[in-house]
């Protein structure tokens, strides 16, 4: 891509040129454009995952779920599933309530909650009394095979007393809308304030133009390609629960049911991961079925195993975005931006998830603004229950919202004030850094306008008119979308990782990151490779353990690289600096004469020389040591957060539109980010592609729907909720802007995971909505299905 | 459930006719191990028909083709013969599914699971395509638009099997083509089919035409005012307006999830004129 230090497809080759010359090294270090090592094993079906696993003695459960969206249980009958073949136990809201379990935690310790307006109603595995959602988990039943749990899950007769369901989020608030939970006297789960209200109004007031708009962020369903299954253990002996999970934070997991479920000390719970089939945040939570098996185990004696079904995880997971916005800007005479009013609901569903009340808000507020210069900012949430599926993180969490609402807005300034949305990007972009934020955040460097400007070269911004004359003589009508986006990087921030150096000269990564198919062990390695000089066959890697890795930040927030990839630096750097105190001793040398490369030790001018794995080995055989020689090389890193970093970039679309029937078609799109520095540019493109892949599908396909009135989910199966196919999209170039590293931590790394699903929403319905600006069409809300843009079009 | 994988007709015709409780034929299965495995279903015999011989065979016929009950889109798909002279009904057909359900999957299964959406079902209607029925008592020929009498409902009678689809000859000057629109861009259920047969004159004016929708109503569709509104004209654009106009009026869908009833009404409309213009260049050479 011109301009930048990666191009299109050729990422090998660019990555190649730049690289390392050091003999040896040029192929696994850090920038090298390494591929995947695990990939072997997840092409060749050698992976590991949750379903592939053995485990002797086991049972099967299945979950009766509620069929009404609100509604009071008044029996429930299981006698016929006890009776029925193969079923080992049935465990029903009286049994799980005799447990004396606390509600499932969700995080609302947040800044910004308004004193006295938080509703935290209780959420447990198991319905009480009241399903307030359909898919709801009301009774658990485990027995001998799948197929028989199934079977006497069908005959448990729950009796219900239908209640009116309210899944209208832009109407739940409403003073006559249906209770979720009536003690509270409204649907408000809590109401949040940022910025300053005062400083925005008047700014509003005193502005040349008012920008409103009123947007949706549409509900959509992670859907990872493994669905969430879970295997539960109990050890008698030692009274140990183990969860062995499809999950992406294991630590965390544990944690908190530790504390807020079971209430008994961590040491006495494992959950373990093996390879994760995707997961995109919606598998770090804590879920019913992951209680369930755990008591289920114990209450049994035997392991007992829940896989969800694929249409069973559309009822069962977390679902994401579903905001409703008004937005407004404030913009002075010239085109530039005063001030941002954000007014937004954002949907809890029928209870609080884990983290579902940050996403709306300690997610979000950090990018709001986004790339420009916006000296006011203000920003109001109320977050409200629905009867739906509780909403939580999922890739980028809060700031894909900050970002759609900031593009769509300043494309509904240039429609509104007539000015080219090129131009009024170009007169708004941060330029002076660090800039400031007015939320509180200061953006540390970037290179926002060259970014931009080199994506526009890339897609051919000149030559779109002539492009766009082509289309209508088609009878196409052809538009282009534009979409600065800005990140921070969020997730736990800090984190501990492990070198170990095993008895078979090799060394083990042990992190408590968590990779679900982001390629941790290749980038890690280069890391260590990098630094220490072994070969990549001798770097080990494990993750994912509670009972092996002591503590874990896990996924999320884009936090791997720069959190868990900088500790596992600062491991490498003590490593060296241990093995070079160590040589010192071993060849007996002064320690201005040690030369570390490659990874051996060297005296200088000598032939003495030695290797870390036989550094290792002398040391740990050595019998008496100086105070300056560590007895192993097997070190410990920690690294904190102290700044957040800003990754961004800017994605361009470009679409034709049959104005015939809607039908959208994608026709390029190239993306230009800023990740800081890039360790993997293979690894960082296919994340850029990826994440853009997943915005592009919320923009022109996805969507959960839910009856209204009734609460039955619409959208239930794969037939009914589109995701995007690989010929969804066209080929999707990369770019890195590599100018403006950041010194926010040792990798000088920004972060990359959840960028490219913040950048695609807006690039798409920008493209689409030039393409429809002849017709007067100024907005339309996600996805943009053919009907929606041929009804646009009828009206225009 | 029984299952059973004949070698000849009879034994088949015989299974079917014998069976107690509910029986089934099996070809590609890619509609019936679907019903199957969701429950939809619960047959007590299912007849494989795929080892049966003569129903593995494309034969050509009078001019036409005779397609086998058991012969795989992609099996269709590349044969010259029935490619050059119907090429509307080998890419209805290709449209099912993917490169894997093509493998399986048969136009004789597509027309007997009797989805008012299925792709290759308005291509053979329009192609006037004849289904010849083998059961208890015999042989018999039907029209292609006689077999589905409504969503999941067939006239076929107890013990019958269809044999075979009759791809019948043409003029020279002869084209056909069919168009679907689904919202995504592949492997999904028509929202709404159009396929067109026409046969031209020497001078290129429309002789023969004959228009057929396919998840507009509860049936697929033969418009008889859309063909003759193209007869007599060389396809202007009026002659297209006037075939989009009675394709429109002729549809009576449902609203469901998948598309409105105007949405459908009007896009059936569009299709129709375009696949008559694909048609009409195809009819042209
Ligand atoms: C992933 C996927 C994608 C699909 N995409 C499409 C699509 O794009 N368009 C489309 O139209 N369909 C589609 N389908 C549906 C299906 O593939 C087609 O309807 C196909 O043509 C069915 O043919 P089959 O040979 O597999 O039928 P089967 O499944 O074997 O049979 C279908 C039904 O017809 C009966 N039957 C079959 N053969 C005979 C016979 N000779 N005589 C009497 N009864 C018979 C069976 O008993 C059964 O009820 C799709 C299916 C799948 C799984």
């Amino acid at each position: 891509m011109p301009g930048l230090t990666n191009s299109p497809g050729a990422a090998i080759d660019v990555a190649r040129k730049q690289g390392n010359t050091r003999p040896g090294m040029e192929k696994f270090g850090i920038g090298q454009a390494v591929r995947r090592r695990e990939d072997e094993r997840f092409l060749t079906g050698a992976g590991r995952y949750i379903d592939d696993q053995h485990f002797a003695n086991l049972t099967h459960g299945a979950v009766v779920r509620s069929p009404h969206a609100h509604a009071r249980i008044v029996s429930i009958d299981t006698g016929e599933a006890e009776a029925a073949p193969g079923v080992v136990a049935v465990i029903t809201p009286d049994v799980y309530f005799a447990q004396g379990f606390g509600p499932i935690p969700a995080m609302t310790a947040i800044d910004g909650i308004v004193e006295g307006t938080l509703n935290h109603p209780p959420r447990h595995a198991l319905a009480d009394a009241t399903v307030r959602y359909v898919g709801e988990p009301v009774v658990f039943v485990v027995a001998e095979t799948k197929f028989k749990a199934l079977a006497a899950a069908e005959l448990v007769t729950v009796g219900y007393e239908e209640l009116p369901a309210v899944v209208d989020l832009a109407h739940t608030l409403d003073a006559d809308s249906p209770m979720i939970w009536p003690e509270a006297g409204s649907n408000l789960a809590f109401r949040f304030e940022k910025g300053d209200a005062a400083g925005v109004e008047a700014a509003f007031e005193g502005a040349a133009h008012r920008v409103t708009l009123d947007l949706v962020n549409n509900r959509i369903a992670p859907m990872a390609i493994e669905p969430r299954g879970v295997v539960g253990e109990y050890d008698a002996e030692s009274g140990t629960l183990t969860l062995n999970v499809s999950g992406q934070a294991v630590h965390a997991q544990r944690n908190q049911m530790a504390a807020a479920v079971f209430k008994v000390e961590p040491d006495s719970m494992r959950v373990v991961a093996g390879d994760v089939g995707g997961g995109f945040g919606a598998k770090n939570f804590v879920y019913p079925e992951n209680i369930l098996v755990m008591l289920a185990a114990k209450l049994t004696g035997r392991p007992v195993k829940w896989i969800s079904e694929r249409s069973e995880a559309f009822l069962s997971e977390v679902h994401a975005r579903d905001h409703v916005t008004r937005a407004e800007l404030a913009v002075d005479a010239e085109g530039r931006f005063l001030a941002l009013s954000v007014d937004t609901i954002a949907n809890m569903g029928s209870c609080l998830s884990t983290m579902g009340p940050v996403v709306p808000t300690a997610a979000s507020w950090v990018s709001m603004g986004g790339t420009y210069v916006v000296p006011n900012i203000h920003m109001s949430v109320r977050a409200a229950y629905t009867n739906t599926m509780p909403v939580d993180a999922y890739r980028g969490a809060g700031r894909p919202e900050a970002a759609y609402i900031m593009e769509r807005l300043v494309d509904a300034a240039a429609f509104d004030l007539g000015i080219d949305p090129v131009e009024i990007r170009r007169r708004n972009f941060v330029r002076d850094y660090p800039y400031s934020m007015p939320l509180g955040l200061t953006i540390d460097c970037g290179d926002f306008s060259g970014t931009f400007e080199a994506a526009a070269e890339a897609i051919g911004l000149d030559g779109f008119d002539g492009r766009r004359a082509a289309s209508e003589a088609r009878g196409r009508a052809r538009g282009i979308g534009l979409s600065s986006y800005l990140e921070v990087t969020l997730g736990m921030p800090s984190e501990a990782m492990e070198l170990r150096f095993e008895s078979d000269d090799t060394v083990t990564i042990l992190a408590g990151t968590h990779s679900t198919g982001q390629g941790h062990e290749t980038a890690y390695a280069q890391i260590v490779h990098e630094t220490l000089g072994v070969p990549f066959d001798r770097i080990g890697f494990r993750q994912g353990d509670t009972a092996a890795i002591a503590v874990g930040g896990g996924h999320g927030g884009s936090r791997s690289l720069k959190i868990g990839g900088s500790t596992l630096l600062r491991s490498a750097q003590s490593v060296r600096e241990k093995g070079r105190a160590a040589a010192v001793h071993i060849l007996d040398a002064a320690a201005d004469d040690i030369e570390f490369a490659d990874g051996l030790f060297a005296v200088r001018g000598t032939n003495r020389r030695i290797g870390l794995f036989e550094l290792e080995r002398a040391v740990r055989e050595a019998g008496d040591l100086p105070e300056t020689v560590a007895p192993t090389l097997t070190t410990v890193g920690r690294f904190e957060r102290e700044r957040h970093s800003f990754p961004n970039g800017c994605h361009i679309a470009e679409v034709d539109v049959d104005p015939e029937t809607g039908d959208v078609d994608l026709l390029a799109y190239v993306i230009a980010d800023d990740f800081g520095r890039i360790v993997n540019p293979l690894i960082a493109a296919g994340q850029a592609r990826g994440g853009a892949v997943q915005g592009i599908g919320q923009a022109l396909l996805e969507g959960v729907v839910y009856e209204p009135g009734s609460g039955q989910l619409f959208t239930g199966s794969l037939m009914d909720y589109a995701l995007p196919r690989a010929d969804t999209v066209p080929d999707l170039p990369v770019g890195f802007n590599e100018a403006a590293p950041t010194d926010t931590n040792p990798l000088g790394v920004k972060g990359a995971g959840e960028a490219g699903a913040t950048g695609a929403p807006a690039a798409i319905v920008n493209a689409v909505l030039d393409a429809l600006k002849p017709h007067g069409v100024r907005h339309l809300d996600m996805p943009l299905t053919p009907e929606k843009v041929w009804r646009a079009l009828l009206q225009g | 459930m029984q299952y059973e994988a004949p070698q000849t007709l009879d034994a088949a015709v015989a299974l079917l006719a014998d069976a107690r409780g509910a029986a089934r034929v099996l070809a590609g299965g890619t509609d019936l191990l679907v019903q199957l495995r969701s429950g939809a279903i619960e047959p007590d015999l299912v007849v494989d028909i795929k080892r049966i011989d003569e129903l593995k065979k494309i034969t050509a016929e009078d001019g036409g083709y005779r397609i086998g009950a058991a012969v795989s889109g992609a099996e269709l798909g590349e044969h010259e013969g029935v490619r050059a002279l119907w090429p509307g009904v080998v890419e209805a057909t290709e449209l099912i599914g993917s490169t894997q359900v093509q493998g399986r999957a048969t136009m004789a299964g597509n027309l007997c699971n009797a989805s008012p959406a299925a792709d290759s079902v308005p291509a053979m209607v329009a192609a006037d395509a004849t289904a010849r029925i083998v059961g208890p008592d015999g042989v018999r020929d039907t029209s292609v638009r006689d077999v589905a009498t409504g969503p999941g409902q067939t006239s076929l009678g107890r013990g019958e099997i269809v044999v075979s689809i009759f791809l019948p000859a043409r003029p020279a000057r002869s084209g056909d083509a069919y168009l679907r629109f689904i919202p995504r861009t592949e492997m999904d259920i028509a929202v709404v089919g159009a396929a067109v047969s026409v046969s031209l004159d020497d001078e290129g004016t429309c002789v023969a035409a004959r228009v057929s929708l396919g998840a507009v109503a509860a049936r697929v569709l033969l418009v008889d005012e859309g063909a003759r509104v193209l007869i007599g004209t060389k396809l202007d654009d009026d002659a297209l307006q006037a075939l989009a106009a009675a394709a429109s009026a002729a549809c009576s869908p449902i609203n469901d999830k998948r598309g409105t009833i105007e949405f459908r009404t009007d896009v059936a409309g569009v299709l129709a004129r375009r696949a008559a213009q694909t048609a009409f260049e195809r009819a042209k050479g």
